[in-house]
């Protein structure tokens, strides 16, 4: 790098939207933002914080995950002893049973429910601009309101959805939906498909909405008919941004607790207790730090790596992010 | 008369005045707060209490503390949840945000296994802070050694002697109509169950549809002859325990500390509940300790067993339409069983952060809260209330209208107890509770609950006492 | 560029193909515009219904059969106010608006240095991020509470702030990003030639171009900040209450007080709401975090 003209500095070609002009080097520091570490500076802050916020927490929580803790106060060091308990706690295997039945009632429905809503949406619809956003009011509230407004609607006896439709068509022995063990999960599910149903709905929309006009005129002239429109051609384009969707939304609906919590905290028994649930429990009220620290390192690892799996495959493979 | 014989009656004269001058002083250095609390004064302490309608009386009681001994006092009211979770919070973790923490009965052998509260011997014993009026023989037993002696050590005093009664619907009991075909039915008087069989035959009675009349009217819903909490975590459990299996001759654990839960009594005991849902409405699994006060309070059920200081907040003017048509009685017994009789309560009190700083202060308040004068008071500010003195039930308050009530809460505090010293007592009703409901709705036989319980105890401990 | 407009892009949208389109009956339209109100109406009733409990008088409530109309009362909105829920709501608003001006600030830097740089371990860096953003919030609620405790950051303003960078910062950063890809890089690099420094170049020109970007993202690190509830409510306490951490605080000795939660649940709705409505066009891109452009 020479120490001659900064502004005609070396080009790096870089991509559509990387500077392809990079400043030669710093020049008697007259300006800093020319030196090489200024991107660096530019990211320092955020990655300080969130090492303080994410980074230090974790290792914490693994040093705490290898100790055994006695109500709050840590202890010796014992290795492995608190994961093997977690391990061999079927309470833990049951929380993960029931994440796994709860996401596949949920994320299912909620993307083949926010689909078609994306398809009506894409149709000739007057006032789209109104709904649209009125629609997506459920996406946008507190998950814990969420929870509070489905604990009206079902509450027993006296709810909304309790007395004038389960009750009056007899559908459960009883008004409860969430006092039955069989019924609380698949409820749950329900109203999670009913908080996030929008989101997809809007993201599908907005992904449709992408997509160039030139196949469907096309289409169009070719005499395709909607059915094989969709399948053909939009099912097809719209893949990548499916996918990334579906998984995002898989992820989020493994960490569900707020809802949850409102609506059933984990009971009735265990039916409804994910993991986040039993992490809760295991901490503030059964105390075994150790044991909901190896849990929780256990989760976290878990996530890193899906989310991992899951980056790469999206950006190399579905060309997203 | 000589000099000499003049002094003996002048001596003597001496003696009387000194001696009386003595005693008057004396009098005037008699134990008191003000002065107790001198060394202490300006401190400030942190008390963390449960809120219920008894401890929202006592909070407008402790500026008067505050007052009388220029001790800052931040008295705070949390709900059921809250107080456990942030006072075992902070008491485990070191942290002493909280001087004093309010702990119900079952939190105590958790509490004391991890070394978290303060023993109250040493201030018991210090003459400057110790009020000698305190009259610790006064206090409801066993419910305060129960709940406060642990290996002859002192931690606590009972504050809140919360207790479960037996309540009905007065207005359906004595209507005519209903006693006339009760007798028909059952074969005696229609009156507040005094024992389980009774218990079962009013529930059964009264269960009806929609439509069907009750007293004189026409039922617009169906209404229920017996309500109970059902949750799966909340005091359920407990109730089946101290209700049902203890006047079984049953319990959780044997006189070794060993859990002892599939037994023929514990088994009989749960075939009593399981009958006593059939008469329950069909939400009762989702009903707290909270909601049933509530529920009985909207009219769809002729029983109920429920905590009393709950019950004060319904059977009230204004808090439900049916206030003033409310009974009361003890917990019903099991007629068949010779042994003690028991009944559902949580002895519970307020116990020293041993992470306080200002444990002395601390104390002289705890005192103060279960003083004569401040119980006194407290009961009439309330216009009543759960006693933790014997001598309150002495009180005019605590009869006229509501005798029936409080003879009821005397019944069950004369066998209250707290609950045994249990480190993993969370854990056990967190695995019993759910058996304990399923056996309720129908979904898990008596045979089978007991045996899965008793898997489920031994799995968490062997010696479950402290 | 696609928008969410209604007619006049719909039918630019496939002008010559379907030919029909323009010449389909409005029956058509009419069918699908009353079945969008239809869907939306069935999705927002639930919200209505609590909407209605907030002025619902408590024999009301619980009345069965379903009363449907009732004279509306304010005493829930009395109870709320006199129990001190302003504060509640004077919480979430300050926790909102710090924790979501830390995160501007020092957020967009970052993300313009990830969209324009080459920056060493890039990829892995950004994968940390993306880390924190994915981590279930107990996880990390356990530690954080336990490390709180020890530093005495229990319970305080300064606590939670942190506490709430853990999504909205990472989240920030990764759909910022996408917004500076967005750009055009030629204006910075015009500039550059000009004998801009980068930075200058950063804050004259890249950051007016990227205001849209930085409030509708901002806006929805504001909506996450009110919205959360698990580290309010454990990191929280005396001191720091925000509103969701008050609907749980209104299950009482009395019984749980369903008019009152209904009053906070809508109160706690309408920021979102206003944000709806004035960033539907940016929303879908932040919650997607790029992956679909706006």
């Amino acid at each position: 790098m020479t120490g001659a003209a900064v502004r005609a500095g070396q080009p790096t070609g870089g991509g559509a939207d990387r500077l392809a002009i990079v400043p030669a080097g710093l020049p008697s520091g007259r300006r800093w933002s020319d030196s090489a570490f200024y991107p660096y500076a530019l990211v320092l802050p955020a990655l300080v914080v969130l090492v303080l916020v994410s980074l230090v927490p974790f290792c914490y929580a693994v040093w705490l995950s290898v100790h055994s803790v006695e109500f709050g106060q840590v202890g010796d060091f014992n290795g492995w002893d608190n994961f093997a308990k977690v391990l061999a706690n079927d309470r833990f295997w049951n929380s993960l049973r029931v994440a796994a039945i709860f996401m596949l009632i949920a994320v299912p429905l909620e993307f083949v429910l926010g689909l078609a809503g994306a398809l009506v949406l894409n149709q000739r619809v007057w006032g789209r601009s109104l709904w649209l956003p009125l629609l997506f009011i459920p996406s946008m509230m507190a998950p814990i309101v969420v929870g509070l407004l489905w604990k009206i609607m079902l509450a027993g006896s006296w709810g909304l959805l309790s007395v004038n439709v389960i009750e009056r068509f007899g559908w459960l022995d009883g008004t409860s939906v969430f006092a039955s063990s069989d019924h609380a999960l698949i409820a749950l599910a329900l109203v999670d498909v009913w908080q996030w149903t929008p989101f997809m709905m809007l993201a599908f929309f907005a992904g449709r909405q992408a997509l160039p006009e030139s196949p469907y005129r096309a289409a169009a002239v070719d005499g395709a008919n909607g059915f094989q429109t969709f399948f053909h051609l939009t099912l097809p384009l719209m893949t990548p941004l499916l996918v990334v969707i579906g998984m995002l939304r898989f992820i989020d609906a493994f960490k569900i607790f707020d809802s949850i919590f409102i609506l059933t905290a984990g009971g009735p028994g265990v039916s409804t207790e994910s993991p986040s649930v039993l992490a809760y429990k295991m901490t503030f009220e059964q105390w075994r730090i150790g044991e909901s620290a190896a849990l929780a390192v256990m989760v976290w690892v878990a996530f890193f790596v899906l989310c991992s799996v899951f980056y790469h495959l999206a950006r190399k493979r579905l060309n997203a992010f | 008369m000589n000099p000499q014989t003049f002094r003996a009656p002048t001596r003597a004269a001496l003696a009387v005045v000194a001696m009386m001058l003595i005693s008057a002083t004396g009098h005037a250095q008699s134990w008191n707060y003000k002065e107790a609390a001198k060394p202490f004064a300006g401190t400030k302490i942190r008390v963390l209490d449960e809120i219920t309608p008894l401890q929202e009386t006592m909070k407008t009681l402790v500026p008067e503390f505050v007052a009388l001994t220029g001790i800052q006092v931040e008295y705070e009211l949390l709900n059921h949840f809250e107080v456990i979770n942030k006072g075992q919070a902070d008491m485990l973790s070191r942290r002493g945000y909280y001087d004093a923490v309010m702990l119900h009965g079952f939190q105590m052998g958790q509490m004391l296994a991890a070394n978290a509260i303060e023993p109250l011997d040493s201030f018991m014993k210090d003459k400057a802070l110790m009020n000698p009026a305190l009259d610790l023989g006064d206090m409801i037993e066993p419910a305060n050694k129960s709940f406060g002696v642990f290996k002859g050590q002192t931690y606590g005093f009972v504050n809140w002697n919360y207790n479960m009664v037996y309540w009905a619907r007065q207005d359906l009991l004595s209507h005519p109509a209903e006693k006339t075909a009760f007798k028909a039915k059952y074969g005696y008087e229609l009156a507040p169950a005094k024992t389980f069989k009774e218990f079962l035959d009013i529930g059964e009675f009264f269960t009806r549809k929609s439509g069907q009349m009750l007293a004189g009217q026409p039922l617009k819903t169906d209404f229920y002859g017996i309500l109970h909490e059902g949750i799966t975590g909340g005091a359920t459990l407990v109730s089946v325990w101290e209700n049902l299996m203890k006047n079984f001759g049953g319990g959780l654990f044997d006189a070794k500390g060993a859990p002892a839960f599939d037994t023929p009594e514990n088994v009989a005991a749960l075939t009593m509940w399981a009958k006593m849902w059939q008469y329950s409405p069909p939400g009762q699994a989702e009903y707290s300790l909270v909601d049933v006060p509530t529920v009985m309070g909207n009219g769809i059920a002729a029983q109920a067993i429920a905590y009393s200081d709950f019950v004060l907040g319904v059977d009230k003017p204004g808090g439900s339409p049916l206030a003033g048509k409310f009974t009361y009685s003890g917990i019903p017994v099991n007629a068949d069983f010779k042994g003690p009789r028991s009944a559902g309560s949580e002895p519970s009190g307020i116990v020293i952060n041993k992470a306080s700083k200002q444990k002395a202060a601390t104390f002289l308040f705890m005192q103060w809260m279960i003083d004569k004068d401040t119980q006194t008071k407290l009961i009439n500010a309330g216009k009543g209330g759960v006693p933790i003195r014997t001598s309150s039930f002495a009180m005019p308050v605590l009869g006229g209208a509501n005798a029936a009530f409080y003879t009821a809460m005397k019944s069950t505090l004369a066998v209250a107890e707290s609950k045994p010293k249990v480190p993993k007592i969370f854990e056990i009703y967190d695995a019993l509770g759910p058996i304990v409901q399923q056996v309720g709705q129908g979904k898990l036989s008596p045979a089978e609950g007991a045996k899965q319980g008793q898997a489920k105890m031994t799995a968490i401990c062997k010696a479950c006492l402290l | 560029m696609p928008s969410e407009d209604t007619l006049p892009a719909d039918s630019a949208a496939a002008p010559a193909a379907a030919g029909a389109a323009m010449h389909r009956p409005p029956a058509i339209a009419i069918g699908w515009t009353l079945l969008t109100i239809a869907l939306t109406a069935f999705l927002l009733l639930p919200v209505l219904w609590l909407a209605a409990m907030a002025f619902k008088p408590d024999d009301v409530m619980f009345a069965r059969p379903t009363q449907w109309t009732f004279l509306p009362t304010l005493d829930h909105f009395d109870y709320v106010i006199s129990s001190g829920f302003l504060g509640h709501l004077f919480t979430s608003v300050v926790l909102g608006l710090v924790s979501t001006i830390l995160v501007v600030l020092i957020g967009t830097p970052a993300a313009y240095a990830f969209a324009r740089f080459e920056l060493r371990g890039r990829e892995d860096l950004f994968l940390f991020i993306l880390g924190t953003r994915m981590a279930p919030p107990i996880c990390l609620v356990i530690p954080l509470y336990l490390i709180f405790i020890r530093i005495d950051l229990l319970d305080t303003f300064l606590g939670l702030t942190l506490a709430y960078m853990t999504f909205n910062l990472s989240f920030y950063i990764w759909v910022l990003r996408s917004f500076c890809r967005d750009l055009p890089v030629q204006l910075e690099e015009a500039a550059m030639v000009e004998g801009w420094s980068r930075f200058q170049v950063f804050v004259r020109v890249v950051l007016p171009l990227l205001r849209p970007g930085i409030v509708s993202t901002a806006t929805l690190c504001f909506i996450f900040s009110w919205n959360e509830f698990l580290f309010a409510f454990m990191l929280g306490g005396q001191a720091v209450k925000t509103l969701p951490v008050a609907i749980p605080l209104l299950i009482t000795a009395q019984g749980v007080r369903w008019g009152e939660m209904a009053v906070v649940g809508m109160v706690a709705l309408l920021p979102v709401l206003l944000a709806v409505f004035f960033l539907q066009k940016h929303i879908v891109r932040g919650l997607t975090m790029g992956a679909v452009k706006g």
